[in-house]
């Protein structure tokens, strides 16, 4: 049963209804990446898809406060009339809502620049499992008032409290962009090299992502493995990072939307994928791409790309990958740390049965969610 | 109140573990850690202990867990909000703890113990040609683990972000001596951030015993300016159009005419003009093309907006004194007056104009002068008020000043802090931004870390917002 709330005392008198029942609700934006995390053990939907609009936008201040419900797309319209963005791109379709974004604390190739999506929320309104509307932050850009309630809930799926108001960070778009791919050799050392490099190069890249063969051929850039670069600022900052990155050798122009291309290839693949992400010290990204790699070649369908300056790889598997494979990637010799997506609903407990099975943890669940009826199970087993 | 009898069974453990001498009991020893960089408060604690190295913070945090004795973390007491103040409790100095145990160039990260100097640990990886980003003015006292506690700022977190944005990890010794790690530094994090939650929890959640911090690339340019103003109005104003037109300056101060003149008249004259109603100092860096194409535009939406001049500092040794001027600016104040209120607000950027104005309405109303320096291109605002706090008159003016400066900032959609912390200080205005269910939220978040309260006690949170929550029906049936 789903139950679509509009209003910050519709959705609080929604928790109540649910806590006076203990009965669990499933909390859902528009459901796009409702797949996502471990089985939830509820059967009543709490949507937020209604519960959407700007509350507060003042262009001159960088700031934006909006409702959960609010798409990124949308988002990004309202901005981009300004000459501004909210630089998050999240992997899946840009219909998704701001607040699963936060939520689930997603991120994509531009938070090796401009940070994840903690260090974009400026403020924050939620709802406790016993039905209280609590405020973190503020909508100013600096603030340190107060236990930081911001970071608790970003990332936090849920379990915590229903997002229901975000204040977020916004800059003004680049006046000039650009995108190079540049191709990269196989070996541990040379990648490494390559990765070096291109990250050392003068000026900070909006992005630097890399992208395994298969990727690359899917959003038509090239038959090989490649790195991508994104670059923005005024002109003449472009111009002379483009000019560094050439200097390197073998880069060329590739169009913008392949940024758009890459970020949701996931929707158009089969929607039991399995997503694994992968993550080391920026130093080691090289050899865990490279012992992933192994893996993934024995698996038809499989796809990976990597965010080096963030230390992060990325391996999607279709649905029916052999529970062994997955076993081999999450036991690589380089030991990277292991961070499930997506898994087969039946593979979770054997693999990763809790996120927060940590005394702490435990009781931050407790006190803010101590029936226990705020997406039960999704980051795994309380206690 | 200083130690007592019954304390003696402490006493004799913390002397075991930090030998006598690190352990301070007489008022005329505690005298110097009854205060911290806000002179206002006094708190006398009722014991110092020091310890030397992590095995003895630890048995310290254990043995005064054994005892359910209160404590207050403390690092170089430069705070602003009088958060490290032990009031008739035990002070715990974590100076000592000062070793710079790794530096990694290659990934951009060193591991410190929370003691460490936040200038030592930036002359460090100097030569590396790298820095830690966050510059709070104390930089040359201040401690990363005291950083820590109060998430501190500086002039060029404007671009490079605050101190929680340069913390991978952290080993934490909570107040009932449980060890924990904080965040990944192997990689991803998964579960809640309790890395995030932990910094800016003003020394209440527990203690950082080693932390690894993000280092960052120097950048290959840096161009300082100094934009003079006739007109405070005109400075605020030009302070927004800069931010609005797309450049992320790497800092954007304000100094007013009370500030600059002070300054000047110190030896830390830094050759601002010292007629102006207000100086902008702004700072941008990058690569060396990128940053002459945003120099030039700083220059000129300066001058649009009305700076009489637009001085760009040739040099390094005229950009170090530049900066001298506003990273001294607190120091040249004590010519003023014997005492000094340092206040910290922020509020929107399309603010500042207004807000300037109701402070200069509100010191000429009290009779009080008020020297505003502050990082601009945050809002953050740091009104301060020079007085003599034995005159009880002009202390009652500068309080009342205060309090309605905060609402004032408030008023415009601000926070009553920006990069101080709430501390004892800010205690009394936390109530004008949050309400109940928010502070008992936060009151709630400090029990997940110290159910008994016994770290900085009385700080952050009014104790009185601590009520249990009203539980729902199914909670009372279950």
């Amino acid at each position: 049963m789903t139950a679509v709330a509009e209003g910050t005392d519709t959705i609080r008198e929604l928790v109540d209804d649910a806590a006076r029942s203990a009965t669990p609700l499933r909390i859902a934006g528009r459901s796009h990446w409702i797949d996502a995390g471990r089985p939830v053990d509820a059967t009543r939907i709490a949507s937020l898809a209604a519960h959407t609009g700007v509350v507060d936008y003042v262009p001159g201040d960088l700031t934006i406060t909006v409702r959960s419900g609010t798409t990124l797309k949308e988002i990004e319209d309202i901005t981009r009339a300004e000459g501004q963005w909210l630089p998050v791109d999240p992997f899946g379709a840009k219909n998704g809502t701001i607040g699963a974004t936060i939520a689930t604390g997603s991120f994509g190739p531009l938070a090796s620049s401009f940070g994840r999506m903690r260090d974009l929320v400026l403020g924050i309104e939620f709802i406790t499992g016993h039905g209280k509307i609590v405020r973190g932050g503020g909508r100013v850009v600096k603030n340190v008032a107060g236990f930081d309630l911001v970071r608790l809930i970003t990332g936090s799926w849920g379990t915590l409290g229903i997002v229901t108001e975000v204040t977020l960070r916004l800059y003004s778009l680049p006046s000039n962009t650009l995108t190079l791919a540049l191709g990269v050799a196989d070996t541990v050392t040379a990648l490494q090299q390559r990765i070096n490099a291109t990250l050392q190069a003068p000026g900070i890249p909006f992005a630097v992502e890399l992208i395994d063969s298969s990727l690359s051929t899917k959003i038509g850039i090239a038959s090989k493995q490649q790195l991508l670069v994104r670059l923005g600022g005024n002109d003449a900052t472009v111009n002379a990072q483009r000019a560094a990155i050439e200097s390197l050798g073998g880069a060329r122009e590739i169009d913008p939307p392949t940024w758009d291309r890459l970020r949701v290839i996931e929707d158009s693949l089969d929607q039991s994928s399995i997503v694994v992400r992968l993550s080391c010290i920026p130093q080691r990204i090289a050899e865990v791409w490279s012992e992933a790699r192994s893996v993934l070649d024995e698996i038809n369908g499989s796809l990976m790309h990597a965010t080096p300056a963030l230390g992060i790889i990325r391996c999607i598997l279709p649905g029916n990958t052999q529970v062994e494979s997955v076993d081999r990637l999450v036991h690589l010799r380089a030991n990277p740390t292991v961070i499930f997506e997506r898994l087969p609903h039946d593979v979770w407990e054997r693999l990763s049965p809790s996120v927060i099975g940590d005394r702490i943890s435990q009781r931050v669940k407790n006190a803010f969610d101590p029936l226990g009826i705020l997406n039960p199970g999704i980051l795994g087993r309380v206690s | 109140m200083t130690a007592t009898a019954g304390d003696s069974l402490l006493i004799d453990q913390l002397e075991d573990i930090v030998s006598p001498r690190f352990v301070m009991r007489r008022e005329s020893d505690l005298l110097v850690y009854n205060s911290d960089g806000l002179p206002g408060y006094r708190r006398m604690p009722r014991l110092a202990v020091f310890p030397g190295n992590r095995e003895e913070a630890i048995r310290v945090v254990r043995t005064l867990a054994e005892h359910g004795t209160a404590f207050v973390p403390r690092g170089a007491g430069t705070g602003l909000s009088g958060g490290a103040l032990a009031d008739d409790v035990v002070l715990l100095g974590m100076h000592r703890l000062k070793r710079l145990i790794s530096i990694d160039r290659e990934n951009l990260r060193a591991v410190v113990e929370p003691g460490v100097v936040n200038l030592h640990l930036n002359r460090a990886v100097a030569p590396l040609g790298l820095l830690y980003a966050p510059d709070p003015s104390s930089e040359a006292a201040c401690t990363i683990g005291g950083n820590i506690a109060e998430n501190a700022g500086g002039p060029h977190c404007l671009k490079y972000g605050v101190t929680l944005n340069h913390v991978i990890a952290m080993t934490v010794i909570l107040p009932d001596g449980e060890i924990i790690t904080l965040g990944n530094p192997e990689g991803e994090d998964a579960g809640y951030d309790l890395r995030g939650a932990f910094i800016g929890s003003e020394g209440c959640f527990g203690i950082a015993l080693d932390i690894t911090v993000k280092l960052t690339r120097k950048p290959a340019a840096v161009r300082t300016m100094l934009a003079d103003f006739t007109s405070v109005d005109d400075a605020a104003r030009v302070t927004s159009t800069i931010i609005a037109s797309g450049i992320v300056p790497a800092a954007l101060e304000f100094m007013d005419a009370p500030t600059i003149q002070v300054v000047e008249s110190s030896v830390y004259a830094a050759g601002y003009p010292a007629d102006a109603a207000a100086v902008l100092l702004i700072e941008v860096d990058g690569i060396a093309e990128g940053v002459d194409a945003d120099r030039d535009t700083v220059r000129e939406l300066c001058l649009a907006g009305g700076a009489r001049n637009v001085k760009v500092a040739q040099n390094d040794a005229e950009r170090a004194r530049l900066w001298q001027g506003r990273k001294k600016a607190f120091g040249a104040m004590g010519r003023m007056a014997p005492h000094l209120v340092v206040q910290d607000a922020v509020i929107p950027r399309t603010k500042l104009a207004e807000v300037l104005r109701r402070i200069r309405e509100i010191a000429d109303a009290n009779r009080v002068v008020v020297c505003n320096v502050f990082h601009a291109g945050d809002g953050n605002l740091h009104p301060n008020i020079p007085y003599n706090a034995d005159n009880p008159d002009e202390a009652e003016r500068v309080h009342r000043s205060m309090g309605e400066i905060m609402r004032a900032c408030v008023d415009a959609g601000g926070s009553i802090t920006g990069e101080h912390g709430v501390g004892l200080d800010k205690i009394g205005y936390i109530e004008l931004i949050f309400a109940p269910d928010s502070l008992d939220a936060m009151c709630r978040l400090r029990d997940v870390f110290d159910p008994d309260r016994r770290a900085n006690p009385g700080k952050v949170v009014p104790i009185h917002s601590c009520q249990e929550w009203r539980a729902t029906p199914a909670a009372r049936a279950s």
